[in-house]
């Protein structure tokens, strides 16, 4: 009996083949039909050569981590065999070329593998070029599925529609050949996809990606940035868009730059942003400090990788944190938000620039590579309602009578009115030294400590509802076990919901993304009530000293005895969750 | 329009008495008023330096950012609404020590703003230390046996980078800089102009009459301000310091390559609905 709708695939092969494009491509079409798809990858740092491999699990219902064996195998080289076969399940199959690998078999401990040889270099150079042969795999995935090779077609059409008809036909013959080739010869893989038709468009979409369609979806003006793994993407996606949209994009000469350029964009009216890792934020804390005290708005997307230092540049870890929030000398506001998945970094990225001109402070929003460059169905981002709030920004109108207006204006919010360089009654200075209302240096005793609760109270503007922490799972009364994680370990972690849920085991998930803001008083309540139901609770998180158990002990008094630590800088399995989950409940 | 009076802000200066940083002040308030400049129309953007205070000093908008940092938030403020005018001024520890990497690469980018040095080729904030500009074997209080390594030559370093306007002043030159300030401002690209401001208090081996005594003015050698060449030939320059413009070229500024910039400066752009529709189609 045919395995219908699901599938967990993996496609491996040398860096610069293409394997992260192809595997993004066979996720899409998957998803157009019909199906709800989770693509993520795993590549060293290196340009050629270096071992990739994308993954894709898909499902008629939403997932949100692969879970489980793989039943297919594409394999693009002879090490892709070597290195996965065992990850197969019972009669799994090998897509492999033939003119590359030989013997497969002999590289395979197992006769339940269904091995299918395919001449991809053969195909694709007949069709135009050997360079295409990853497309001809890419068919020949399609067709072991019975997909409807109209979708590939279709998708085919638009990526390659820029470079011409020629190289979009070639490419069309290339997948068609590996389709035709295939299907003619196997008909009996283990899964099949049946379309379901009807349904609503949906997206796929990695954390970067969503990160920039929020920031482009808040009116985000400005972006300057530096390279760095993993948040390279972020740039080259804003480059790409920035005459559609009028964003002007700026490479700097380095981080500093980058964050200094926010913080004057800032100060003059446009929404502004940076991205970058750790090792770039780093460079950025010492500007990150003058838009506290300048009280300037400004965004910072962080996509953490192991560290410390040049560290696992493509490889995740959950180890920045507490840099991020207490990066920079002295005491000053600052928002830190880590999203669980691609629809909360669309979400939070808007919500990043209102907070962040709504309390006139920089957001940091905190992302690590594993959800930077996972992607998701999520559904269509234009349905979601959204709204633009500049806080207390002034008009041109209202600044025409301001006389005598004062920058950093004393309030019971702490929140001065905001004018920006070049309104009419504008003349302050934005200062990186204390200063008083009008922004002249101070070093008044009383106007410091005046300035200082000015600021801290500025944070209490941001709506408890934004900040509380989310939960999935059984029920507060019917759970078992509480189960805490915070940004991308939401997403294996679901998954491992399902799984208990399957074992019979009724566990519940609280995941935290505001580390400051803090919500104290909802994590501590849930935190307490599982205490008295059941007093099973288990964090986890991707680093070896559990910051957010510190976070959540410093901020609510209560310390999570047990933490589930994962440091080999790769992301949580769901499986994994589960079964610790389990050996907590001693089952 | 506004007047020289008109530019004050209130606030007295905190420098030394004497210090070349109030003629720095005198010329820079003059410019603006001589080009009939709107105060809240002007930024003027430092860095951290007794020079860097410059901003509270004078009734326009300002920003006083960190030490070696002026160029980046003057670089963002101008791409952001290049309407206005943008003056970043610090002093030679900030440009040409801490923030050396910035100032390269603004002058390569041709953003339509300028940038003053205020160069007394010492730390004066922080009590008299070597800086980048301090000739080779100059004694200070980091340097009790002489700094041992070459001086960085500003200008040299923005013709270098590709300035299209290079010049120098003195501080003890008002009406000559104040022309200087007011033809960078004017000119339509980045203009770079290193200022001779002598430090009565940390470099008294430097004193006003030895700038007065070796610096002469190129309008009045016959300097084709046309020819790179020679700018770098007259920068280079060490017996006899040379004042005025260097190097003065027009080319095509950073703004004119982003063509949506024509219709309005980015802060004008309406944010309050950014339609994503087609974006979107691209994750479908
Ligand atoms: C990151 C950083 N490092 C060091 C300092 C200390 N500091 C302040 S001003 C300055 C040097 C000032 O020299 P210069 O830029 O030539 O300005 P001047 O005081 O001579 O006008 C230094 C080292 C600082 N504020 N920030
Ligand atoms: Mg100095």
């Amino acid at each position: 009996m045919a395995i219908i709708n699901r599938l967990n695939c993996k496609i491996g092969g040398p860096a610069g083949t293409g394997v992260m494009t192809m595997g993004a491509l066979f996720a899409k079409c998957l998803q157009r039909a019909g199906l709800e798809v989770v693509g993520t990858n795993d590549y060293p740092s290196l340009i050629k050569g270096g071992h990739n491999t994308y993954k894709i699990r898909a499902a008629p219902e939403p997932i949100s981590a692969i879970v489980g064996k793989y039943d297919l195998l594409l394999a693009l080289d002879r090490l892709t065999v070597e290195l996965h076969w065992e990850e197969l399940v019972e009669g799994g199959a090998v897509i492999y070329d033939s003119d590359h690998v030989k013997e497969p078999s002999s590289l395979i401990g197992r006769s339940d593998i269904v091995l299918i040889g395919a001449p991809l270099t053969q195909m694709a150079s007949a069709a135009g070029g050997e360079i295409m042969f990853n497309t001809v795999a890419l068919g020949a995935a399609m067709g072991l599925m019975h997909l409807d090779f109209a979708i590939l077609e279709k998708l085919l059409k638009s990526i390659w529609a820029r470079k011409g008809s020629k190289v979009v036909d070639a490419n069309i013959a290339a997948a068609q050949a590996g389709y035709d080739f295939v299907k003619e010869k196997n008909g009996a893989f283990r899964v099949q996809i049946e379309e379901i038709k009807g349904k609503k468009p949906k997206m796929f979409i990695n954390g970067n990606e969503a990160c920039v369609l929020g920031a482009v979806k808040a009116g985000c003006k400005f972006v300057a940035e530096y390279p760095m793994s993993p948040s390279t993407s972020i740039l080259h996606l804003m480059a790409g868009h920035e005459r559609e949209y009028g964003i002007v994009v700026k490479q700097t000469e380095d981080e500093i730059a980058a964050a200094n350029m926010i913080a004057g964009a800032g100060a003059a009216g446009v929404r502004a942003m940076t991205a970058t890792s750790g090792g770039g934020f780093s460079l950025m804390v010492e500007a990150l400090g003058l838009m506290g005290i300048a009280e300037i708005p400004a965004v910072i997307f962080e996509s953490q990788r192991a560290g410390p230092s040049t560290g696992l540049p493509t490889y995740t870890e959950q180890a920045d944190l507490l840099f991020a929030l207490h990066a920079s000398q002295g005491e000053f506001p600052r928002v830190v938000v880590a999203p669980g998945d691609p629809l909360e970094c669309y979400l939070e990225a808007i919500n990043a620039f209102n907070i962040a001109e709504l309390v006139q402070t920089p957001v940091i929003v905190l992302l690590d590579k594993f959800l930077s460059e996972t992607s998701l169905t999520i559904e269509d981002v234009r349905s979601i309602p959204v709204k633009i709030e500049r806080g207390k920004l002034m008009t041109d109108e209202q600044m025409e009578s301001a006389t005598g207006f004062k920058r950093y204006a004393f309030s019971e919010d702490g929140i001065s009115p905001r004018c920006i360089f070049g309104q009419k009654n504008s003349i302050h200075v934005a200062s990186s030294y204390e200063h008083d209302e009008t922004g002249f240096t101070s070093e008044d005793p009383k106007m410091r400590v005046a300035m200082i609760n000015k600021r801290a109270r500025k944070l209490s503007a941001i709506p408890d509802y934004i900040i509380a922490p989310s939960f999935a799972g059984a029920g507060e009364d019917s759970a078992e076990i509480l189960l805490v994680c915070w940004g991308s370990t939401k997403m294996p972690m679901l998954e491992a919901l399902k799984l208990l849920g399957q074992q019979g085991i009724a566990a519940r998930m609280m995941h935290i993304r505001y580390a400051s803001p803090f919500p104290a008083r909802a994590v501590l309540s849930a935190l307490t009530s599982a205490m008295h139901s059941h007093g099973k609770t288990v964090i986890f998180e991707g680093n070896s000293t559990a910051q957010m158990r510190s976070l959540i002990f410093q901020k609510t008094g209560y310390y999570i005895e047990n933490a589930y630590l994962r440091y080999d800088a790769r992301p949580f399995k769901a499986e994994e969750i589960a079964q610790a989950a389990r050996k907590h409940l001693g089952r | 329009m506004v007047s020289i009076e008109q530019l004050n802000s209130g606030h007295l200066p905190s420098w030394c008495p004497g210090c070349g940083d109030f003629g720095i002040l005198i010329a820079l308030k003059g410019a603006i008023a001589k080009l009939g400049l709107e105060p809240h129309r002007t930024v003027v953007v430092s860095g951290v330096g007794c020079g860097s205070k410059i901003p509270h000093f004078i009734k326009t908008c300002g920003f006083e950012s960190l030490h070696g940092r002026a160029l980046p938030p003057a670089t963002a403020i101008h791409l952001a609404n290049h309407e206005l005018t943008v003056i970043a001024i610090g002093g030679d520890g900030d440009g040409c020590g801490i923030g050396l990497g910035h100032f390269m690469h603004t002058m390569r980018r041709n953003l339509d703003i300028t940038y003053i040095i205020q160069d007394n080729e010492i730390y004066g904030l922080t009590v008299g230390q070597a800086s980048a500009t301090t000739k080779k074997g100059t004694i200070t209080k980091s340097t009790p046996h002489g700094t041992p390594e070459d001086a960085i030559n500003p200008p040299l370093i923005a013709l270098a980078a590709g300035a299209t306007f290079v010049a120098r002043g003195f501080s003890g030159d008002i009406p000559h800089l104040t022309s200087l300030i007011a033809q960078g401002i004017e000119h339509r690209g980045v203009a770079f102009i290193d200022v001779f401001q002598p430090c009565v208090t940390w470099r008294k081996d430097l004193p006003y009459s030895l700038y007065q005594q070796k610096i002469y003015k190129l309008e009045e050698a016959g300097h084709d301000v046309t020819d790179w060449e020679a700018a770098v030939a007259r920068a280079r320059e060490t017996e006899r310091w040379p004042i005025g413009v260097f190097y003065k070229v027009q080319k095509p500024i950073y703004t004119d390559q982003i063509p949506f910039l024509r219709e309005k400066p980015l802060v004008k752009a309406d944010i309050s609905n950014v339609s994503i529709d087609k974006f979107v189609e691209e994750f479908l």
